[in-house]
């Protein structure tokens, strides 16, 4: 399949995950991964999506403005770099944001999230 | 106290951006004949075309100042990736840009790294 359109579907698939069902993360880390949410560390799934449950919102939506990818080596991995915007439910102004993805591909031939690295773009 | 590979990514982006905003040209020592930039949506390949790319930015001095680093191991071959965000500020303009830039770099095997994956995007205010 095609890398750029593997990188959409990842991206699409991880932000409507984020939105409708948050918990639902869990099966896109294992217990490997790594998470650097606004510069905090978190490590493993279960710790990465206690953390994502508890950011203090209930209800968001991620409006994604680019998505860009390259291959990470001969492992076939895919490095994805994301922008875009993040609006939270009861605020007037959507916050702006930055995120990279290092993807791994799994046995199933699916792919799951090895680094993840957070950060909102203040103006 | 801080992590080795935060102290690497920091050090790193230091030595780039300074090589950037003081002799564009000396980047290239940088990259590899596999590395790939994507900036601002274009992909190149390869010493020569990253090279040509970024000494053909439509400016000849820039500043970069850089607001948060983060970096994390890549868990294969030593590799580290780097998640940079700050400004550019272009002589003559007014307003500086904002920025993001992530890096994912490769022992060279001589003590350094060299950058095998680099992808650039303004951010728009």
């Amino acid at each position: 399949m095609d890398p750029d359109a593997v990188a959409k579907a990842f991206v699409e698939h991880y932000y409507s995950t984020f939105d409708a069902n948050r918990a639902g993360l869990a099966n896109l880390y294992q217990d490997g991964s790594m998470l650097t949410f606004e510069g905090q560390k978190i490590m493993g799934s279960q710790n990465i999506v206690a953390k994502l449950t508890s950011l203090p919102f209930q209800q968001c939506q991620h409006a994604i403005t680019t998505v860009d990818c390259q291959p990470s080596g001969p492992a076939g991995g895919m490095l994805v770099f994301v922008s875009g915007n993040l609006q939270l439910a009861g605020e007037q102004h959507a916050l702006k944001f930055s995120q990279m993805f290092h993807l791994m591909p799994t046995p199933q031939g699916s792919f799951y999230v090895l680094n993840d690295i957070f950060r909102l773009n203040y103006a | 106290m801080e992590e080795q590979v935060e102290m690497v990514g920091k050090a790193f982006v230091d030595h780039y951006y300074h090589l950037f905003d003081n002799n564009r040209t000396a980047l290239l020592s940088l990259y590899q004949p596999t590395s790939m930039l994507t900036f601002e949506g274009q992909r190149i390949h390869g010493v020569d075309g990253i090279s040509a790319k970024l000494n053909q930015l439509p400016f000849d001095q820039c500043c970069h100042v850089i607001s948060t680093v983060d970096s994390q191991v890549s868990a294969f071959a030593g590799g580290i990736v780097v998640f940079v965000s700050g400004s550019l500020q272009l002589q003559g303009e007014e307003h500086p840009l904002r920025f993001s830039q992530m890096f994912h770099l490769i022992p060279t095997g001589q003590g350094s790294y060299f950058v095998q994956n680099d992808m650039f995007r303004l951010n728009y205010g």
